[in-house]
């Protein structure tokens, strides 16, 4: 079917003598993709308690999610998603069990 | 007595007030209501200890004369507050509510009425009602308002989170299909890659798992045990379905589902080659920017009375015989020709064998697939058995003796290069060294002179100083 039988049935290509097994590269975090999501999640974490905007909390929820859908080295990135899951936790709690606003 | 005592006392402070309102009045004709008010109120603050009863008339008198404000009453304070010390209060608050509706405010007699006797306030409150309820409908509105707006954000934000919930996982499940079908496709019993290599599968022993699964987007395939080669990596990296927002974000920017093959080739059984096929505008890309391309190879133009590539593709090549080498009957005749890329061309990215390549392994075959749905992946049977018969190919392959020469030439030249670089980078940092140490000797030395010259200073002066003094102990000694 292929124009590759026309070489490999000459002789069997496989070796087994000389299979490898496969071995992991360890990759350093510095080569990992920048985890945008939970800079923004940090960010807008810091924003909602800074300002009590409850907006801003809800986004840096959202992208605390993705940044967590999107996690590939968990012990490395799980520092920065849950500071920006306190933040913005801190930042819903206080909107709405703290004090009320004196503007509104 | 001690009434009395404490009557001369409120007496006096009584005086005091009144001074002191008149003064304000003075001060503020225009706003009197408010500000006489304000003085007595801190006088009664002041006066907490004295008896209540008799404090509370001077308050009361003031907000009578207020209504009809007459500056003879305010200069002529009446000398005798006992009249209206108790009684009066009474029918003189009624005055100012009823007859300074309009002025009512609430700050004003805040206070006051707790003290006043408990059958005066109906009549002030309800007074003050119409005044009073106004401003709580106008307040109540808003108040809603802002909860209903806060609904909406909260609705939307936690109708996004669990639609990202939902989707994470059904993407999630997408892909996996994906790459599934691709595995089982390729990677199965009477497959193509399980004719070819003796090791599939990430894992060691007979059932080791096919892929490897690298955060949810990556999964890997790994084989080995062929000749002319050490293994083989496929990566897949397939559009993150499983991130709504990076899905939304697809639909503006669409981006595809790709694999990528590495194949390390042995040492040995790799000549000088660096070729590369991609779609034109990439090719110049890649011919720009892929190191070992920019270096060693050039665009080659197609060849006259030859079958060549198709139309969209072009090819970049250390030298003629290599392209002409590689791209072979077969190829041609399977996927690069002008007919059949026409009906294969969509899953074609790059193509890219190198034995210069940068990093650990340098002689290295790199494919670039696109991945098609899981129910066509039949579609890419013919691209993936290109990657056996390139190994093949390349592992035959031998260089003329006289492209040979110029290969070698090449890269020893690319060597000394490198070398060169590498000198004149140490080169270059020694020299920053140096430079950055003889900045801090002659900032070092610029401080020293500047004390120096102070120390020079000083011992002028005190030889100067000297200098005057024996003639002073001359003058003294005379």
């Amino acid at each position: 079917m292929s124009h590759n039988n026309n070489s490999a049935s000459v002789n069997d290509p496989r070796q087994p003598s000389a299979a490898k097994p496969f071995v992991t590269q360890p990759v350093s975090p510095q080569d990992l993709p920048v985890d945008y999501s939970g800079f923004i999640a940090v960010v807008f974490g810091i924003a909602g308690v800074m300002f009590r905007y409850k907006l801003s909390s809800w986004l840096a929820i959202i992208f605390c999610a993705q940044s967590l859908a999107n996690m590939r080295n968990v012990e490395n990135d799980l520092k920065q998603i849950s500071m920006a899951m306190m933040f913005a936790i801190m930042g819903l709690v206080t909107n709405y069990l703290g004090p009320a606003r004196p503007g509104t | 007595m001690n009434k009395g005592k404490s009557f001369s006392l409120f007496h006096w402070l009584f005086l005091l007030c009144l001074f002191i309102t008149h003064l304000s009045f003075s001060h503020v004709l225009a706003d009197s209501h408010f500000e006489g008010f304000d003085a007595e109120d801190d006088d009664a603050v002041d006066e907490e200890p004295l008896d209540h009863h008799e404090i509370r008339p001077p308050p009361l008198t003031q907000s009578d004369s207020h209504p009809t404000p007459d500056p003879e009453t305010q200069f002529n304070p009446d000398p005798n507050p006992v009249p209206t010390s108790d009684s009066p209060p009474q029918s003189d608050l009624q005055k100012p509510s009823t007859t300074t509706f309009e002025y009512w405010d609430e700050d004003e007699f805040e206070g006051l009425p707790v003290e006043q006797p408990p059958p005066e306030p109906p009549k002030v409150t309800e007074n003050a009602t119409p005044d009073d309820a106004d401003p709580k409908t106008t307040s109540k509105p808003p108040k809603t308002a802002v909860s209903k707006k806060s609904f909406t954000v909260e609705i939307i934000c936690g109708a996004f989170l669990i639609a990202f919930v939902i989707n994470y996982f059904t993407g999630k499940r997408e892909n996996e299909n994906l790459a599934l079908a691709w595995a089982a496709k390729f990677a199965t019993k009477g497959s193509i890659f399980e004719k070819n290599f003796s090791l599939l599968g990430v894992g060691e022993g007979e059932d080791s798992p096919l892929l490897l699964k690298e955060g949810q987007t990556v999964f890997k395939f790994y084989a080995s045990g062929r000749r002319y080669c050490q293994g083989l990596l496929a990566t897949m990296e397939l559009k993150s379905r499983h991130d709504l927002i990076s899905r939304l974000f697809n639909l503006v920017v669409p981006c595809k589902d790709e694999i990528s093959f590495e194949v390390y080739m042995n040492e040995e059984a790799m000549d000088q080659v660096v070729f590369a096929v991609a779609k034109k505008k990439a090719a110049k890309g890649m011919q720009k920017e892929v190191r070992d391309l920019q270096r060693f190879a050039g665009l080659v133009a197609n060849p006259s009375g030859r079958k060549w590539v198709a139309e969209e593709l072009s090819v970049i090549s250390e030298s003629k015989e290599v392209a002409g080498d590689l791209i072979t009957e077969a190829v041609l005749e399977q996927v690069f020709g002008d007919r059949a890329f026409e009906k294969y061309g969509k899953d074609f990215i790059s193509m890219h064998f190198s034995d210069q390549h940068p990093g650990t392994h340098k002689k290295m075959l790199l494919f670039k697939f696109g991945l098609p749905d899981a129910n066509h992946m039949a579609d890419m049977t013919r691209w993936v058995a290109l990657v056996p018969y390139y190994i093949d190919l390349i592992g035959r392959f031998k260089l003329s003796s006289q492209a040979r020469s110029k290969t070698e030439a090449a890269r020893v030249k690319a060597a000394q290069e490198a070398y060169k670089e590498l000198q004149n980078a140490r080169q270059e940092a020694l020299q920053k060294k140096k430079a950055e140490r003889k900045k801090m000797l002659e900032e070092a030395e610029a401080k020293l002179s500047a004390e120096a010259v102070r120390k020079k200073e000083a011992k002028d002066r005190a030889r100067q100083m000297k200098k005057a003094m024996p003639r002073m102990k001359m003058t003294r000694g005379h």
